[in-house]
């Protein structure tokens, strides 16, 4: 299930997989701003899963400063981080 | 097993075999025992060989816990610290902070990790270490009770709070402040050098406090005990493996009304419970260390699950094993008496067996449709 990141990922794509994933662990749709914490819906025992999914499936790997929980707190800080950190990218 | 694996197999049997029962007894292992393993990149053996490790696969590293603990419960526990602090550091650290102690982790330095306080076990949400800044310094006060190994080690990863959210300390035992007060007798994995840690306004640079603003203390330690919730339940493996073998061993050949023991049906039970609790651990554990190898999400739960079963399994395997050795092993440093006691504290660790029924149960309701 682990898929190389390439060009073609964009942040609509990004969003779309975080937005099934949570949907299927949490039995709820996210908006992409929502906050998943806030609620306590998820708990910080999931903000790992979500940590390892976004690792797995967008082939990066989240270390030092940006394995902290705000990078998770929403699909859409999700979606950045994987755009920041996916190879070939100028900022990396 | 590959040889590399095999290699390190070798080499902890080689040190710890004959050693352990003494170790036990005398509640220590020698230092220099630790340091000689640790140069050799042993105790945290799945750290990159990028920072000097031997970059074994998670599984690899699993089935060296069971080893060593098949062995020694205290040297697996040193191990379970070392590799936990190295993890810590490998996946929060900057580049320069992974570079600069992982060699040294991997060198012959020994590390412990600090999370519980005298109010803050289960509930580590409720811990009041405070990590904070002065001026160009970082300060770290509180005090860390029953932290594995910090009888031995070199440098503390300590967990704490900053600024309304946590942070990790990496907190050398020599920094003016620190004291390190080992826990008098304790009742199991008795050489594993755990201590109470004072941190009495200890000053450390600020490029040894990993803090990025937003950091929640329960990701943080989350992370952490995720490693150790699987070097802990390999452990346990290693528990019901030396148990199994000793009992078998003595049912083999004690004889009792004229028959062996093991042809005694009551005795023989014993031993399929024993067989049937290792098989079911071991698996738990492969099961749990591939999730973990291949970065699927469910290795969260799956290690809870893993540490929770093996753990109970490893309590029960240990007292069907004294009951089988009966007078041979009811000795303090007989094998399946250090099981025995061993394995009561795996049930306790790396979050208790309730905590671990709650969670699991948490999940499971979340997941079943």
């Amino acid at each position: 299930m682990t898929e190389p990141a390439s060009a073609e990922l964009t942040v609509e794509t990004i969003e779309e997989k975080l937005q099934k994933f949570l949907e299927s662990r949490t039995k709820q749709t996210w908006d992409p701003d929502a906050d998943l914490f806030k609620l306590g819906v998820v708990s910080s025992l999931f903000a790992m899963e979500l940590v390892v999914f976004v690792e797995s499936t967008f082939g990066v790997f989240v270390e030092g400063p940006d394995l902290v929980l705000d990078n998770f707190r929403t699909v859409r800080s999700m979606s950045a981080l994987v755009m920041r950190l996916r190879p070939g990218d100028p900022g990396a | 097993m590959i040889p590399v694996l095999d290699e390190l197999a070798t080499l902890l049997t080689e040190t710890a075999a004959d050693a352990a029962e003494g170790w036990d007894l005398a509640g220590e292992i020698p230092v220099d025992v630790l340091r000689g393993l640790g140069a050799k990149g042993v105790l945290c053996a799945e750290v990159r060989p990028e920072f000097g490790g031997l970059g074994l696969s998670g599984l690899d590293n699993g089935r060296l816990a069971a080893h060593a603990n098949s062995l020694c419960g205290s040297l697996r526990s040193v191990m379970t610290s070392q590799g936990m602090a190295a993890w810590t550091i490998q996946r929060f650290g900057t580049r320069a902070l992974r570079e600069e102690y992982l060699s040294r982790l991997t060198g012959g330095a020994l590390a412990a990790v600090a999370f519980s306080e005298a109010d803050a076990g289960s509930d580590l949400s409720a811990m009041t270490t405070e990590v904070r800044r002065d001026g160009d310094d970082m300060i770290v006060d509180g005090v860390k009770t029953w932290i594995t190994a910090a009888a031995y080690a070199d440098l503390v990863v300590v967990f704490g709070r900053h600024e309304g959210g946590g942070a990790v300390a990496v907190v050398p035992v020599t920094a003016p402040g620190v004291r390190v007060e080992p826990v008098p007798s304790p009742m199991g994995c008795r050489a594993a050098g755990h201590s109470t840690v004072v941190l009495d306004s200890v000053r450390v640079p600020p490029q040894n406090v990993l803090a990025v603003p937003g950091q929640s203390l329960t990701l943080l330690t989350s992370i952490a005990l995720t490693y150790g919730r699987l070097s802990v339940a390999w452990g346990c493996v290693g528990i019901l493996r030396a148990c199994l073998a000793a009992a078998a061993g003595h049912a083999r050949t004690r004889e009792q009304f004229g028959t062996p023991l093991a042809r005694h049906q009551l005795v023989a039970r014993h031993l399929t419970d024993l067989y049937a609790a290792e098989r079911i651990a071991t698996q738990m554990c492969e099961h749990a260390s591939r999730a973990w190898d291949g970065r699927s999400p469910g290795l969260v739960m799956d290690a809870i699950l893993a540490k929770y079963v093996a753990a109970g399994n490893a309590a029960r395997g240990a007292a069907s094993a004294v009951q089988v050795l009966a007078s041979a092993g009811a000795r303090d440093g007989h094998v399946v008496a250090r099981a025995y006691r061993d394995a009561k504290l795996m049930e306790i660790i790396e979050g208790s067996t309730e905590i671990c029924q709650l969670t699991l149960a948490e999940h499971a309701l979340a997941v079943a449709s």
